[in-house]
């Protein structure tokens, strides 16, 4: 229970924080709603001209990208302080951390909010998930709720435990940040496509290298039922609500493996 | 000049330093290629061209758009990390103009990132798939010119919203909404033969047309001769614009900071 008292004084302190600046939180939220509607607009501006990609139409693309923001909005609530871990080693605030006496990644996870990112991204996400979800053709009853509602923390497991997996590389190298750029920014920008449409190599990692294919893709097909789901197991519909626990628990003992490192290159 | 030659030299040999970044910069601008191709190319699905514009075309115009959108990419918080830490000051006291050597080592930073990212990117691309060749030598060497006329009203509009941290707190969702603006309508994410025709003809009657399409229009030919001369003539009166905004925010905010200075 004390953790759930920490996770709120520390929602509490991030919010006054913000706070601090109303005006500028203000302009900052909204333009990160503005900054990632942009590829919205460009795929709605996209398919106003060409109608269709691979299929899905421009209502199923919203919904697609709908499951991205929402589950990112969580992920940076809970996860901001691995988002950048590198600055965070930097600025010594994981050092401030080794002194107190709870779990580092419990530390970690609930200290901070970047609630700026959380509010633009959430608002996006609702906002497209209302204009897409009656409009895709869902049956929405106790089972597709309940599918939804599990693959949406699926997706925020699997963000997660990417974080945590490229915040232990830290432990390792000095320098991540283009890791993360690439293994983390890029191929979310990716999933906010169908991946059948891309070149092999970039499906494949994807599905099983930064698994975003079971954030977005793989739980909208289990929706929508697109025919380009053909060219993939049919199984993996129905894993996707899972895969966020599986990923979650690698990324966790590479954690404990890798952070033992920097107790002894510290001391 | 010859100084702010030295500025962009600097910068240049500051970003050879690191070489894990310059190999994961090569990657990632493989990657952007491969995945936004593919995402035309579905977009495309059979057909062989939508209102004229072939695959072919689209292609290109998204490759040159990345080259100067990866030449355009560098720090534009610079302004006001100097102002909120005060070194804007030391600035003063140099012998050389901000603006102009703001703009060298930002040039700099490009040429980096042109030679080293784009160029080996590029030719990956050329194995990967086809793009048009040039319509004539002549627009080749046109295309290069419009180019830079580009990259300087882009480099303008953003030194415009940087001098506004003269007097805000700060000016990060600023060039954000900026940035998207620019990502938008001068056809970064989508190319301008696409957008519903009412926007085009807004688009037309800003900079934003000026940026990355009139180079990629005289590449291709779709400007040709005269309208060459009439494209180019068109970025250098916004750049002229520009640059006259520009130095009126740039005095206005030095002014500014001396009073406040006491």
């Amino acid at each position: 229970m004390g953790e759930v008292r920490i996770a709120l004084q520390s929602l509490k302190m991030s919010l006054r924080t913000r706070m601090q600046y109303r005006v500028d939180t203000l302009v900052a939220t909204f333009a990160v709603f503005i900054r990632e509607s942009a590829n919205i607009i460009a795929i709605y501006l996209a398919l106003l001209k060409f109608d269709r990609i691979n299929g899905w139409n421009v209502n199923e693309m919203l919904f697609l990208y709908s499951i991205l923001f929402l589950t990112y909005a969580f992920v940076v609530s809970f996860f901001a302080d691995l988002r950048q871990f590198s600055d965070t080693i930097r600025e010594g605030r994981f050092d401030r951390l080794l002194v107190r006496p709870r779990g580092l990644l419990l530390q970690l996870i609930l200290n901070n909010a970047d609630l700026i990112a959380a509010a633009g991204h959430g608002t996006l996400g609702i906002l497209l998930f209302v204009i897409s979800a009656g409009r895709v053709g869902i049956h929405w009853n106790i089972f597709t709720v309940l599918y939804y509602i599990a693959a949406i923390i699926s997706g925020i497991l699997i963000q997660g435990g990417i974080f945590i997996i490229i915040s232990s590389l830290c432990f390792y190298f000095v320098e991540t940040n283009s890791i993360r750029s690439i293994f983390y920014w890029n191929m979310r920008k990716f999933a906010g496509y169908p991946i059948s449409i891309y070149h092999k190599v970039i499906q494949v990692i994807l599905m099983y290298v930064v698994p975003f294919a079971f954030v977005n893709y793989f739980p909208a097909q289990y929706l929508l039922r697109k025919p380009d789901m053909a060219q993939y197991p049919q199984g993996y519909i129905y894993i996707a609500p899972v895969v966020g626990v599986v990923v979650y628990v690698v990324a966790y003992l590479f954690w404990r493996v890798s952070v033992r490192r920097y107790y002894s290159t510290g001391n | 000049m010859r100084a702010y030659v030295e500025f962009a030299v600097k910068k240049f040999q500051d970003k050879m330093a690191y070489r894990l970044d310059f190999f994961m910069g090569i990657v990632n601008t493989v990657m952007m290629i491969v995945v936004y191709l593919c995402i035309y190319k579905a977009l495309y699905g059979d057909a062989a061209n939508i209102d004229g514009i072939s695959y072919q075309m689209v292609a290109t115009n998204f490759v040159i758009t990345l080259g100067l959108s990866h030449a355009f990419d560098y720090d534009e918080m610079f302004l006001e990390h100097k102002i909120q830490d005060g070194s804007i000051t030391g600035e003063f006291l140099k012998p050389v103009s901000f603006m102009l050597r703001l703009l060298a080592e930002n040039m700099g930073e490009g040429a980096f990132k042109i030679i080293f990212h784009f160029t080996p990117a590029l030719l990956f691309t050329m194995l990967y798939t086809k793009l048009c060749p040039p319509k004539s030598a002549l627009s080749l060497i046109a295309m290069f010119g419009s180019v830079m006329l580009g990259y300087l009203i882009l480099w303008l509009i953003s030194f415009i919203i940087q001098t506004w941290s003269f007097w805000l707190f700060s000016i990060w969702g600023i060039l954000t909404i900026k940035n998207v603006f620019v990502n938008i309508l001068a056809g970064t994410l989508l190319p301008l033969w696409f957008m519903p025709a009412a926007l085009r003809k807004i688009i037309s009657f800003t900079p934003f047309e000026s940026i990355y399409f009139t180079p990629v229009r005289i590449y291709l030919g779709e400007l040709d001769g005269a309208e060459i001369l009439s494209g180019i003539a068109v970025q250098i009166l916004w750049i002229a614009a520009l640059g006259v905004i520009a130095n009126v925010f740039w005095k206005k905010g030095v002014k500014r900071l001396v009073v406040q200075g006491g």
